[in-house]
């Protein structure tokens, strides 16, 4: 077990301009579970392979413990990593798959044949250890790629979506499986996602990732409540978090011809770049007030997913007929008394509930 | 021919897909095969036989009988006498068992050498990768002829005039098995697979050997085939290194032909002769030799 | 050697829960390590480039030295240095032209017919068939028969006084033909040589190209209301253009060299291309210059003419390739 450290960790691509990994500081501790999140083209999964040493580090260290592995090869690193297509070798058994390792690493067989039980006993694959991959389904396979990584007892582990080529019913039971053995074994684990449910149901902390560039990283919970900026608020969250962007005004910020109530110095620290002011609101965070009160929306979809129901609304007086952009709000209501298509509601934010950014820096400003 | 469906039409004929061999599904077109097609293509096939079961009729007749109007249409009983005369007139024994160590040398070497190197142009980098694989497809461009004058020059001068490695060795290699096994590599190994060996600690050559060479079996296999039968086939640079005294086959036969008084028939039966091993290997293997070039066709 | 700077304001550190340990000291600058810049490369691909160096590389670059000299084959090391001057007698050689203008027409006469019928014949194969492995495979023979047993089969066949065509073509009232004697017909009985047995090769390249075009392609052009027939014109041979063209040139190197055939066709590896070299090729016109007459300079001067034909019909073939992808652009 060991902690892990990025330190500057920079990685610019043979003719890119931009670096796919900017100056990335991150330190994991030991046995913790953290999980790199953000769009494709992020950094997220070059990060994980500067980890792995699969990807040169142009600037910067990575740390494993006290070690500087920057310039050691992956298997001088003692770490073991889940592919996303589990890239087992097609010609080997499971049990050789699994085994292949501790061969190279010159255990003897004895010793390999016991660990190799054992890791096959904890993710019931013992009675598939003679056959070929090919002869297995999906998340049998997914089960060896992760034995492949568990038989090394390795200091890390590194999971570049191992779930994603799973169907979505297979993807949510291992998701739990995953991270319960995970935690029994205690081991530290790098798990890349661009699934931010994934991310926030399986990480002890996470990282979300744009453009190369660390965004924030922290517990699920604090990422959800208190995003750093514009792009983490819109990350995380499904439905995403409302975003409107409107003038500071006497008291709040105009948003579709009524005004949000703002705190006065948030409110000048928010306005202080150009005069606009995001504001966030989470689909749940919203409430019904009386005519006049709050900002009035058009009912345009409604989804019913049973436990819930989602309003799509348009602010009044925007456009309704623009199909590409069916709305600009979405409410989350209970799903018996849910509002019909074409009415018109006035709402209003819970107490304490809405995010401030500075629309310039896209920054939150508490 | 089966005609295909609109779908949603009233004419509920039932679409022809073929069978699901055919790689996903792709090229569902096809219908099925009509009369008129079974006729064409059976009159190719025999075609493609005739001048095959010809050498098999005008070897096994007399010279005189098989110019007999009309001429023998059925394999007749003088086929081994035939052998016996071609075999005294020709070296063709010791032309088969020269033929047999020169391709399978070739095939041996080919394979080998065109695996690694098809290998490190397909997954590794290294600098002039881009200018080397240039310089390979571009070669196979040029005619044989463009290098047989030096090339005899240099076994000339190694005394290696009418010995077997004068055709092995410049045969060992082809730029098309590096360009074939490149092809196929790029597809069939994903990355990920070497990233695990290098994470699970294999060192570079035991990548190659555990990883990539299992992997690249099948392509092998097809391009040991491909190889031999080429290498069988050899005719323009073996005829200018060996002579008669030490032939394959193919220089053989050239040799033949050039008696004072060519017999017919007993030329009939040597061509069947050295022809024979080939086609033996073929009526095997010929399925996968078909898939081989077709695998080939799509990948190039 | 970027030293990467804290460029983003956006950028932040993250700390864990528990105080973070104290980085070691160490330059943040280094040189690329060859983690993936992989060495190796050279080592796996020099076997193949050392014999492919020696026997191919070298040889060919050698044979335009060569063909720089008045050198024989008993003179191997020798010869004078005579420039251009080799490549000026080729210009004024009858031979050379004869056997150049023999190389088209044999070329013409078997590339042509032997593409079309391989493209009819991959799609008869296309259909859904009863022995389909078996047609495929008949149709390989002729390939794996070799130019040596095809040719002395082929000349028997073409044979003037007891050949089988002659046979057949008196049994139906015809006259026989001298098919070795005459110009037109001895290059038609090679070309018919060497269609039997590039045929089927072919064909089954086209196959497969016809077999990697997507289904729903055709499933749309007959939503789209095209017969059959406009199907094959408008989705099976724009799809097949590469490959078509892939073929023609890997034919016409074929034809270029063409060698064996033309040697054996009298039955007796005469290098003069019949009585009156009517079916003298230019590859036989080489070997003739440097095995039959030792004039190895002459020989190394044909061949690189040979070539320099490749490097044209390639470049044509690369630019109506080229012009025709612009077209469809």
């Amino acid at each position: 077990m060991a902690t892990v450290t990025f330190d500057q960790a920079t990685r610019i691509y043979p003719k890119a301009e931009k670096p796919a990994v900017d100056a990335l500081d991150l330190e994991i501790a030991d046995g913790e579970f953290l999980v790199l999140v953000g769009p494709s083209g992020c950094g997220k999964s070059t990060s994980l392979r500067m980890l792995a040493g699969l990807e040169e580090v142009d600037a910067g260290s990575v740390l494993i413990g006290d070690r500087d592995v920057t310039d050691r090869p992956p298997k001088d690193r003692d770490i073991a990593m889940v592919f996303q297509n589990y890239a087992l070798y097609p010609h080997m058994t499971v049990g050789e798959n699994m085994g292949f390792a501790l061969k190279l690493a010159g255990v003897d067989k004895a010793e390999r044949a016991r660990r190799v039980a054992e890791a096959a006993k904890i993710l019931d694959l013992s009675e598939y250890l003679d056959r070929r991959p090919k002869a297995l389904s999906g998340g049998q396979r997914q089960r060896v790629a992760m034995g492949r990584a568990i038989v090394r007892s390795p200091q890390v582990f590194l999971m570049d979506e191992p779930l994603s080529n799973l169907d979505a019913k297979l993807r949510v039971q291992t998701r739990t499986q995953i991270a319960a053995l995970v935690k029994r074994l205690g081991t530290t684990t790098v798990y890349v996602t661009h699934d931010q449910v994934e991310a926030m149901t399986m990480g002890d902390r996470v990282a979300v990732l744009k453009d190369g560039v660390l965004q924030q990283c922290d517990t699920p919970g604090a990422l959800y409540d208190r995003p750093a900026n514009v792009f983490v608020a819109g990350f995380i969250g499904s439905p995403a978090m409302n975003l409107v962007t409107g003038p500071a005004v006497e008291g709040g910020v105009r948003v579709g011809g009524a005004v949000l109530p703002v705190p006065r110095e948030q409110l000048a620290r928010a306005a202080a770049g150009n005069g606009q002011v995001t504001v966030g609101f989470r689909p749940e965070a919203m409430h019904l007030v009386g005519p006049g009160e709050g900002v009035q929306v058009l009912v345009n979809v409604v989804e019913q997913l049973g436990s819930d129901a989602f309003l799509y609304t348009k602010l009044a007086g925007e456009d309704t007929d623009d199909v590409l952009h069916p709305s600009d709000v979405v409410i989350r209501t209970e799903p018996r008394s849910a509002p019909a298509m074409g009415e018109k509601l006035w709402l209003g934010v819970r107490e304490g509930a809405l995010h401030v950014f500075d629309a310039a820096t896209q920054q939150r400003v508490e | 021919m089966a005609t295909l469906a609109l779908p949603g039409t009233e004419t509920t004929a039932v679409r022809t897909v073929d069978k699901p061999e055919r790689r996903g599904g792709k090229g569902a077109r096809a219908g099925k095969a009509g009369p008129v097609t079974y006729t064409l293509l059976t009159l190719t096939a025999l075609v493609s036989i005739f001048p095959l079961y010809w050498t098999v009729v005008a070897g096994s007749h007399t010279n005189a009988e098989i110019a007999a109007t009309p001429p023998p249409f059925l394999p007749n009983a003088s086929l081994f006498d035939n052998f016996k005369a071609a075999l005294d007139q020709a070296p063709i024994g010791k032309a088969i068992l020269n033929s047999v160590l020169v391709s399978s040398s070739i095939t041996i070497g080919t394979v080998l050498f065109c695996t690694l190197a098809g290998f490190a142009f397909a997954k590794l980098q290294f600098r002039g990768k881009g200018l080397l694989l240039a310089l390979v497809i571009g070669t196979m461009m040029v005619p044989t002829q463009l290098s047989v004058i030096p090339l005899f020059m240099m076994i000339a001068d190694l005394q290696w005039v009418n010995q077997l490695q004068a055709v092995v060795l410049p045969t060992l290699v082809s730029a098309f098995g590096v360009f074939f096994m490149r092809q196929f590599l790029i597809s069939a190994l994903p990355n990920e697979l070497l990233e695990a060996g290098r994470v699970d600690g294999a060192s570079t050559f035991r990548i190659f050997w555990s990883i990539v060479v299992p992997v690249a079996r099948p392509a092998m296999a097809v391009l040991a085939m491909l190889t031999f039968l080429t290498a069988w086939n050899e005719f323009f640079w073996p005829l200018i290194a060996l002579t008669n005294a030490n032939p394959t086959v193919q220089v053989a036969l050239a040799g033949l032909g050039s008696g004072y008084v060519p017999q017919r028939s007993v030329i009939m039966a040597g061509t069947l002769l050295g022809t024979l091993p080939v086609l033996i290997v073929f009526t095997i293997l010929g399925k996968q030799i078909v898939g081989g070039i077709m695998q080939g066709a799509v990948k190039g | 050697m970027t030293i990467a700077s804290q460029s983003s304001p956006e950028a932040m550190t993250a700390s864990p829960p528990a105080a973070a340990p104290a980085t070691p000291d160490r330059t943040p600058a280094r040189r690329r390590t060859t983690l993936t810049r992989n060495r190796w490369g050279y080592a796996y691909v020099a076997p193949f480039f050392l014999v492919f160096g020696a026997f191919s590389l070298y040889p060919f670059v050698y044979t335009a030295w060569i063909s720089l000299h008045k050198t024989s084959l008993s003179d191997i090391n020798g010869g004078t240095w005579v420039g251009l001057e080799n490549y000026r007698n080729l210009l004024h050689n009858e031979f050379f032209w004869n056997a150049a203008r023999n190389t088209l027409t044999i070329g013409v006469l078997s590339t042509v017919p032997q593409l079309c019928l391989a493209l009819g014949l991959a799609h008869l194969l296309n259909y859904k068939l009863r022995n389909r492995t078996f047609f495929r495979t008949v149709m390989l023979m002729p390939y794996a028969t070799s130019i040596a047993a095809a040719t002395l089969v082929f000349s028997q066949l073409f044979g003037r006084d007891y050949g089988l065509i002659n046979t057949v073509l008196q049994s139906v009232g015809l006259n026989p033909i001298d098919w070795e004697g005459g110009t037109w017909s001895s290059q038609i009985a090679i070309a018919v040589i060497v269609t039997w047995r590039w045929t089927g090769y072919n064909a089954l390249i086209y196959l497969a190209a016809m077999q990697s075009i997507p289904g729903e392609l055709y499933e749309a052009a007959e939503i789209d209301g095209a017969s059959r027939w406009k199907q094959f014109l408008n989705v099976t041979i724009p799809s097949l253009r590469p490959t078509i063209l892939f073929t023609i040139v890997v034919s016409t190197i074929g034809a270029v060299q063409l060698f064996g055939e033309p040697l054996l066709f009298a039955g007796n590896g005469t290098t003069s291309g019949g009585a009156s070299g009517q079916y003298q090729t230019l590859g036989l016109l080489m070997y003739q210059q440097g095995w039959s007459n030792f004039h190895i300079g002459q020989a190394a001067t044909t061949a690189w003419a040979m070539f320099m034909i490749i490097l044209v019909v390639v470049g044509l073939n690369a630019l109506i390739g080229r012009l025709r992808a612009r077209a469809d652009r």
